[in-house]
């Protein structure tokens, strides 16, 4: 009896909080097409009002392009600076290596927070940086590299010298080995840290916020920002759509990485 | 085809770990070669320094007529199988076989083609389209074993490449590794710790110790003529009996007794005397007597260890001959087979013992 009641209690409790956390996805997907939306998830009134209007605002496209442009970047430089750092990482042992490593990481977390946001501004506006892209692209990249050469570090750990080993009795170049046998054994690896970049770089609202200065260079994250009312409130009605429209991108990266790479791990050989 | 010439190699790892000390060692062209050695000893070391691998400290290397010492691995021609296969996960078996020719500039046609053909002789057939991950470990085996003979190379370099298998399937590898390297004719250099296995498949062998060769023959002569104790405690499925006693006119004494000798008139030195279990019969009738301590089944043989005046004597007898654990029982050695050691050198004597 007791039990039961445990049971009883343990399950509405769990109902509740996962009501708690899927409330904001219904209103999510409902808002975006409700006519008057509110800020409760209610059955709409249907309309795809609400989108055409948002897209004859010029500034909403355009916004989802500059993300693309700044996702793109840091991906890229993420990709290109930290695999081939973590494989050098991983392969040569240099005394104070872990020590180096863990300062790494502890630094990232102080390079992109608010903390640095002052020594950063003035930075990318010494290098002449600021309020471009390249500046904002470079100060991600320097947030995310250290975790990201952490992690792949890791799976270039597990991945057996012996392969990299045979490819060189066989014959085969550095760069070939690291393109035929290193990249393709750890690309589970960089297909997570480019995710995970992807999410960061795309939801990423203060440092675009203070570093581009022109409206025109806004990532989405920053243009939702600024929908307001003539009368100074909350436009829902764009904000609601523009919400939608600014999920669907990392939904399709997820599916786009999860089929073409496929967060799998080969494991080793053993039997 | 090739030959193997090691002249002088030492290898001295960082923290002055030597793993090789001015090892001399040469391999004749077409060979199946053994490396035997216990764990330590330097064998991977030595066959890493031949691949390539390990730039050697000192010495030089030649495979065939060229002096290979400061060519890199590529450029040397020698196929080596690894401990753990390093067959690549994310290609098939068909890709994994043809990778060192694809390497090579093979078109894709061709070196398919040499895949496929490879892969035939190595009965994996039907698994080509297959990830490394989907084989079993005796299949996985065999693809490592293909892709070194598909890039037809000088040399085969094994390392353990039986180790990672059960008992079962390690007899039939060793049969068809025996077979294919007699087809093919191609210099193999093997590394192993299993004495059994290296006996097995070698025309001649090396025994390895602390980073030097202890003896350097045919698998007959090294089970026979053990040049020192090292090599005669590690070759033989039961290690030679080496009991230490004082050379006397003819004979040598030790606690229990006299034991027989043949062909030595010496006397005085202090020796081991070294004799097989299997050369050695037990009874009732004969000088040396001690007491049966231990008797174990062997299969159609039985290990039985004597114990004579606080020495322990090992004995192979046939199945159903055995004594029971307590009796008292005589050791019979066979004079005809009897090898005597120096006890301070540990090496042998010339003089007595099998030819
Ligand atoms: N990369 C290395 N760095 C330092 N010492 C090593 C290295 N590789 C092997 N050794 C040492 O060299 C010796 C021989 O090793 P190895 O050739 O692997 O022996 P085996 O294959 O006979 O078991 C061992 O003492 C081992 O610890
Ligand atoms: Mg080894």
């Amino acid at each position: 009896m007791r039990d039961f009641v445990v049971r009883v209690a343990f399950i509405g409790f769990s109902a509740f909080v996962g009501a708690f956390f899927a409330l904001p996805m219904l209103w999510l997907v409902f808002a975006p097409f409700d006519s008057t939306p509110t800020l409760a998830a209610q059955i709409p009134e249907f309309t795809l009002e609400n989108f055409s209007d948002l897209l004859s605002n010029a500034s909403a496209l355009r916004s989802l392009g500059n993300s693309l442009i700044l996702v793109a970047g840091v991906v890229g430089v993420v990709l290109l600076v930290g695999a081939p750092a973590s494989y050098v990482l991983s392969r040569i042992k240099f005394p104070g290596r872990d020590v180096f490593l863990y300062m790494l990481l502890l630094m990232s977390s102080v390079i992109t927070g608010a903390a640095a946001m002052v020594p950063l501004f003035l930075l990318t506006f010494e290098l002449g940086l600021n309020d471009r892209f390249p500046g904002v692209i470079l100060v991600l990249a320097g947030g995310m590299l250290p975790a990201s050469i952490f992690i792949l570090k890791d799976f270039t750990d597990t991945t057996p010298r012996s392969y990299e080993e045979s490819a060189r009795v066989f014959g085969a170049t550095t760069l070939q080995t690291l393109r035929d046998v290193v990249v393709p054994v750890i690309r589970p690896g960089l297909a997570v840290i480019s995710v995970w970049t992807a999410v960061n770089v795309w939801s990423n609202f203060l440092i675009p916020f203070i570093l581009l200065r022109s409206p025109s260079k806004s990532p989405a994250a920053v243009l939702m920002y600024s929908f307001y009312t003539e009368g100074g409130q909350p436009n829902l009605r764009l904000i609601a759509a523009f919400s939608l429209l600014y999920t669907v991108p990392i939904l399709l990266l997820y599916g786009y990485v999860n089929r073409k790479y496929g967060f799998r791990f080969h494991g080793g050989l053993k039997s | 085809m090739a030959g193997i010439e090691i002249s002088e190699i030492t290898k001295i790892f960082p923290g002055e770990v030597t793993a090789l000390s001015e090892l001399d060692l040469s391999i004749e062209d077409g060979e199946f070669f053994a490396l035997l050695g216990p764990s330590g000893c330097g064998k991977t070391t030595l066959l890493r320094t031949i691949a390539g691998l390990e730039p050697a400290t000192s010495g030089s290397l030649d495979i065939g007529d060229r002096d290979v010492t400061s060519l890199p691995p590529g450029d040397r021609n020698v196929a080596m199988v690894f401990q753990d296969y390093a067959l690549y996960p994310h290609m098939t078996v068909r890709d994994n076989i043809a990778y060192p020719l694809k390497v090579q500039k093979v078109g894709r046609e061709a070196r398919y083609g040499e895949a496929e053909k490879a892969g035939s002789s190595l009965s994996l057939d039907g698994l080509m389209d297959r990830r490394p991950g989907q084989l079993s470990g005796g299949q996985q085996q065999r693809v490592a074993v293909a892709r070194a003979v598909a890039c037809r190379p000088d040399v085969f370099l094994f390392d353990e490449p039986l180790s990672n298998l059960d008992a079962q399937l390690r007899l039939e590898a060793r049969g068809f590794l025996k077979q294919l390297q007699k087809d093919l004719g191609t210099t193999t250099v093997y590394v192993t710790h299993d004495q059994g296995e290296a006996l097995a498949l070698a025309d001649r062998m090396a025994v390895m110790d602390h980073g030097v060769i202890r003896q350097v023959g045919t698998p007959t002569e090294l089970f026979h003529r053990p040049a020192n104790v090292f090599v005669a405690g590690f070759i033989g499925s039961t290690p030679m009996n080496l009991i230490p006693g004082v050379l006397g006119d003819g004979n040598v004494r030790f606690d229990g007794g006299v034991l027989p000798l043949n062909g030595r008139g010496d006397t005085g030195g202090e020796v081991f005397y070294g004799i097989r279990p299997e050369y050695i019969t037990i009874g009732d009738v004969g000088d040396i007597s001690g007491t049966v301590a231990i008797t174990e089944n062997l299969g159609a043989q039985f290990l039985v260890t004597v114990d004579v005046a606080g020495q322990l004597i090992r004995a192979v007898v046939a199945e159903g001959s055995e004594p029971a654990t307590g009796d008292t029982a005589t050791v019979n050695p066979d004079p005809d087979r009897v090898l005597v050691y120096d006890r301070e050198s540990g090496e042998l004597t010339p003089g007595a013992g099998y030819h």
